[in-house]
């Protein structure tokens, strides 16, 4: 590791600690467990490679692999966090509940088969795969949280300040990663491609210093940003926890079932006279 | 455009329609549920605007507009005529209002039910979006000024209608509530 390298690795692993324990400090796992946990998988994954560095050293290839291992899984945690923020508060609203997390879970459904299919379409090479996964599992993070949001605007269910925090560090480092990935994995598989083929070791060489520079601007990059997502989160944690809402009393279910088709009609029959009124 | 360009792009946009939509509507950090209010009557999204259609219509009447061309000079005349359609536009707005209350309770009903029809739903996002699309046309014509402000009477006497209807459904909703709502919620 280079000065850059080594100073972005310790202020992110110190970023992490304090995010932990402004974590466990306000006991967000107590009703976010999912989110306390994904906090905690950066932490895990940075001292996991430290020590992989340590004994296999920074360029060694399992270094590598270890590196791509801890991208998927802080995505996979990240997901995880994302699936909670779509349940809390919405969950005692039942009849809309019922309606969101059935299109949720098809939107993700189709994203991640989609996911699936574009990696596994990729070029060999563990950093192309690596890099088109977590890409797309960004891009997959932004829409769902999109489509939560248009949700809960549409529904007047707004999101409590934690949870806003939350969803804007998600949103800023997913924002980031898709860009970044997209330029990184076009630069592999662009001009960089010959890294990739053992047919063409005889150029790696040459190669090696371009891949080590393009690795790390991205790192610094990708480091940079988590440390603005995670200081997001910090200073949304700065003050206690304010108990969760109050759980929403609901209507009979035949107010709905009386109410909505009448609303509907007289909706639509606006609309006509709408259409009336543009008729020439 | 290739891929990076497309992917880029797309991530912005994203991006920013969920930054925009984060950022808080209401002034109370605290405002997680679209709670009913404390008065039902409050509840109701009063469709007020149609009520002042008489004294609009009597602004916009077209025995005016032809006092108006036959006795005013003719800048003077051209000036009353666009701010008469400017007076339209915003009664037109004032309408629109009206709806998105009276779609908005649909939705608040919805919110607050146990359990809620997909096909109803849906209906109402369509009708929502297509309420939109029709209102920007009208909008669109009458700035033009091809559109006869008269009409606008027609659609006025409907919300009217639709407010009256929605009194009705509102009283409904109290009766059939009645003992369930927490007392604060009761009128």
């Amino acid at each position: 590791m280079n000065h850059l390298e080594s100073a972005l690795y310790w202020s992110s692993l110190s970023f992490e600690i304090v995010l932990c324990g402004f974590v466990f400090t306000r006991k967000v796992q107590r009703i976010l467990p999912l989110f306390a946990a994904y906090t905690c998988v950066p932490l895990t994954c940075a001292i996991s490679l430290w020590l992989t560095y340590e004994y296999f050293g920074f360029t060694s290839p399992i270094a590598g692999y270890a590196y791509w291992g801890s991208v998927v899984l802080t995505s996979a945690a990240r997901s995880l966090a994302i699936a909670e923020l779509c349940r809390y508060g919405l969950r005692a609203y039942r009849g809309i509940w019922a309606l969101v997390w059935r299109v949720l879970t098809a939107l993700s459904i189709f994203l991640i088969v989609h996911v699936a299919v574009d990696a596994w379409g990729q070029p060999n090479g563990v950093a192309i795969y690596g890099v088109t996964l977590d890409r797309d599992l960004a891009l997959v993070s932004i829409v769902i949280l999109a489509v939560l949001l248009l949700f809960r605007n549409y529904y007047g269910v707004a999101l409590e300040p934690l949870q806003r925090a939350i969803a804007a560090g998600i949103c800023f480092i997913c924002a980031v990663d898709v860009i970044g990935d997209t330029i990184l994995r076009n630069v592999y598989t662009g001009y960089l491609f010959s890294w990739f083929l053992t047919s063409q070791k005889a150029f790696w060489p040459a190669l090696r210093p371009q891949v080590e520079r393009v690795n790390d601007i991205w790192s610094a990059v990708h480091l940079s940003c988590f440390m603005i997502s995670m200081g997001i989160w910090c200073y949304a944690l700065r003050k206690p926890v304010p108990a969760p809402s109050e759980r929403p009393v609901l209507l009979p279910a035949e107010v709905y079932r009386e109410l909505s088709p009448t609303i509907n009609l007289r909706l639509s029959t606006f609309n006509n006279r709408l259409v009336d009124l543009l008729k020439p | 455009m290739n891929e990076l360009s497309i992917v880029i792009l797309l991530a912005i946009a994203l991006t920013g329609v969920l930054l925009w939509l984060l950022v808080p509507r209401h002034k109370s950090s605290r405002m997680a549920a679209p709670s009913f209010p404390s008065n039902v009557n409050d509840a109701l999204p009063s469709a007020k605007h149609y009520g002042y259609f008489p004294q609009i219509r009597q602004a916009l009447s077209a025995a005016d507009a032809r006092y108006l061309r036959e006795t005013a000079p003719p800048h003077v005349a051209r000036q009353a005529l666009q701010e008469r359609r400017a007076v339209a536009r915003h009664f037109l707005k004032g309408l629109h209002e009206d709806f998105s209350n009276l779609a908005r309770l649909g939705r608040i009903i919805a919110a607050h039910s146990p359990e809620v029809s997909r096909e109803q739903e849906t209906e109402r996002l369509i009708l929502s979006l297509k309420f939109q699309l029709l209102y920007s046309l009208v909008w669109l014509r009458l700035s033009a000024g091809n559109l006869p402000l008269e009409q606008l009477e027609h659609l006025t006497g409907l919300v009217g209608r639709l407010a009256t209807r929605m009194d009705a459904a509102m009283a409904e909703i109290s009766a059939l509530s009645a003992g369930q709502l927490p007392r604060g919620l009761q009128s």
